[in-house]
């Protein structure tokens, strides 16, 4: 039993404490041990190694290799005695080259998965995914490592474009309460990455004002009933598709319908479809793309357009982004054939992060819609606020406010006016995840319409209710 | 993981070497069970030295465990053809899986399922509903350039096994592509691959 008692006897002994000698030398047995130390030290493994060394001195007395390349192990350099201290010093200096270096030093020396989890971070922050993943996956066996270990898998795998393999990772993060927040955001977002992406949304709520009945319509001549409310319900959906992943062409399809219960005259309907190319690079990035729009309106044709649209962003502290969309219109019916026309708009927003997942931002839009009609042409602009906050792993919160002012080219010789308008709107919508890929959705939209003719102020209210299913393949 | 590990090493039977052999054998199974893996690789790698026959397997389920998986290939032998035990199998496809060879880890991984308990079984499932997951797209050209360099690598090193197996891997990979993306490039560099006996 000679392994067993020594093993027994080492395993307490300070690994630089003097070697004492077996009670029965053992010759061939320690030369084992030396041959093992050498190989473990030859694979940087100091703890086996100077575990083998010790083994094999205190086996054979004459072994003075053994001795000697033990006392070399204890002569090392401090730093060596303890690289997982150092590699999170370096860590802390974002030194991640030198840090995954040491850890995985500490790994090799002690197989410490903490080490292995560390030196994988490091190893993601370098950009070298092929050496972190097995680092991670070593980890991912440590109960105690598994959730941040299959978060970072996971960032490997949305860096490594395999979108719903990260949104599976990032699902199963989530279980741990420090990732949750981050870690079911970003399985949203890596379903939404991935090369097919699809979205349905079914909702139901109320429109306090479907026919944009003035706030004082009994005080203006012609203007019936101020009685507008209604019932909803409406479905969604889109598809996208990106064959070589998030850079590279595109194809988008959506459609929509939004039910009144009563007022049928006013349901809305559209389909788009359209295609185009979006590249990325370290932050920044360009899309650009067509599509094509049909509207119904009370069941019958409304609008066929055509839209081209460009945009790009650019992350440096606040990420700033700009588009641009022309749109070419062509309403359906003879009596509003007079708001055709070609529609410019532009919007540039500025978004600041904070928390997981959450940002503000600032955003300033411009539109011009240049119709047939000049009364029908009008120039709007304003800003608008944007909040999105993360308040718990399943739960978010997005708010939005607004103000724009649209001026018309020319007097309306009806209204005897030349209309000028300003628009208050404000969002508030809250969601809550009910299981990987379904969420439940419920929002508040508010409007308020203030206008130089009194017949286009109006307010609405419109609450809504509804679940997103979204699918990402 | 540990679990089943220590299940293999729990399970030791001491016939294969001489009595010293055992008697490491033993006490490498003992500190295996503690989670002093530097140890107990010392301890199997003497067994193996005094001549036990099942200790390089031990010891390469334990390098598995220190995060080494290419030794562990290495000390396997390679990862072609079957070994009588599917816990030792389970461990071989996780030192593939972690050196990034995913083909050759659901092959493994393919035949440990009907062998293995229940956990180790849902493991094994789990394992490569993961693997066809990375693998479900046409593997790229510059991930095959990655395992041919790997190759190359191994190759000037001396490490015949971890050689064959990675350019194996990426003949595998270049197969799935329908320009088969140097894949008689891959293929020569692969015939020792899989095929290398055992130590």
């Amino acid at each position: 039993m000679t392994g067993a008692i020594l093993a027994l006897i080492l395993g307490a002994a300070d690994p630089c404490a003097p070697v004492l000698p077996a009670a029965v030398p053992a010759p061939a047995e320690a030369a084992a041990y030396r041959a093992a130390g050498d190989e473990e030290r030859a694979a940087g493994d100091r703890e086996g190694a100077s575990f083998a060394y010790r083994a094999a001195a205190a086996l054979d007395p004459a072994d003075a290799a053994s001795r000697e390349r033990l006392r070399a192990l204890c002569l090392a350099p401090a730093p060596r005695a303890d690289p997982f201290e150092a590699g999170l010093r370096r860590m802390e200096a974002h030194d991640w080259r030198a840090a995954a270096e040491s850890f995985g030093e500490a790994r090799r020396a002690t197989g410490d998965r903490s080490a292995a989890l560390l030196e994988g971070i490091c190893r993601y922050n370098l950009g070298e995914e092929a050496e972190a993943a097995p680092l991670l996956r070593a980890a991912e066996a440590q109960p105690e490592h598994r959730d941040l270990a299959r978060f970072y898998l996971g960032l490997v795998a949305l860096r490594e474009g395999a979108a719903p393999r990260a949104a599976e990772l990032f699902a199963q993060a989530a279980a741990s309460p420090e990732l949750a927040s981050l870690a079911s955001d970003l399985s949203r977002l890596a379903r939404q990455d991935s090369g097919l992406v699809l979205t349905l949304l079914g909702e139901t709520g109320f429109d306090s004002n479907v026919t944009q009945a003035p706030r004082n319509a009994a005080a203006i001549p012609g203007v019936a009933g101020t009685t507008s409310g209604d019932g909803l319900y409406g479905f969604a959906g889109s598809a996208l598709y990106r064959p070589l992943g998030r850079d590279g062409p595109f194809l988008r399809a959506s459609g929509f319908a939004r039910q009144q219960l009563q007022l049928g005259s006013y349901d809305f309907a559209g389909l788009e479809a359209g295609a185009g190319w979006q590249a990325t690079r370290d932050g920044a990035g360009a899309q650009g793309g067509y599509d094509f729009l049909y509207r119904t309106f009370g069941g019958r044709p409304f609008l066929a357009a055509h839209r081209f649209s460009a945009g790009a962003w650019l992350t440096a502290g606040l990420t700033w982004s700009a588009r641009y969309a022309l749109q070419l219109e062509n309403y359906q019916s003879s009596n509003i054939s007079g708001f055709s026309g070609t529609v410019h708009s532009a919007e540039l927003r500025a978004a600041l992060p904070f928390g997981p997942g959450g940002w503000l931002a600032a955003v300033y839009g411009l539109t011009r819609d240049a119709a047939k009609l000049g009364i029908a042409s009008y120039t709007e602009q304003g800003p608008r606020l944007e909040l999105r906050s993360v308040l718990g792993p399943r739960l978010r919160l997005g708010a939005s406010a607004g103000l724009s002012f649209r001026s018309y080219d020319d007097l309306d010789p009806v209204l005897g006016v030349r209309r000028k308008d300003r628009y208050l709107t404000a969002t508030l919508t809250g969601e809550y995840d009910l299981a990987p890929g379904w969420t439940a959705r419920a929002s508040l939209q508010g409007f308020r319409a203030l206008s130089s003719s009194p017949a286009f102020e109006y307010d609405k209210l419109v609450p809504t209710v509804g679940v997103v299913w979204q699918k990402g393949l | 993981m540990t679990a089943a590990a220590l299940l293999i090493l729990s399970g030791l039977t001491l016939t294969a070497g001489g009595a010293g052999a055992d008697e490491h054998l033993l006490a490498g199974a003992q500190r295996f069970r503690e989670a002093h893996y530097p140890e107990a690789l010392v301890e199997f790698r003497v067994a193996q030295r005094l001549g036990s026959g099942e200790a390089a397997r031990y010891a390469a389920v334990t390098l598995v465990k220190l995060g080494r998986p290419e030794e562990a290939i290495e000390a396997f032998g390679g990862l072609a053809g079957q070994e009588p035990d599917a816990l030792i199998d389970y461990h071989r496809a996780v030192a593939a899986f972690d050196a990034r060879l995913y083909l050759a880890a659901d092959r493994i991984l393919a035949t440990v399922a009907d062998r293995a308990g229940p956990r180790v079984g849902a493991e094994a499932a789990r394992m490569r509903a993961e693997i066809a997951a990375t693998l479900k797209a046409e593997p790229a050209p510059a991930a095959i350039d990655w395992y041919l360099r790997r190759c190359a690598e191994q190759r000037a090193q001396g490490r015949a096994i971890l050689a064959a197996a990675y350019c194996e891997e990426a003949a595998g990979l270049s197969a799935r592509r329908p320009d088969h993306y140097r894949r008689a490039e891959a293929l020569r560099g692969a015939p020792a691959a899989g095929r290398g006996a055992k130590p």
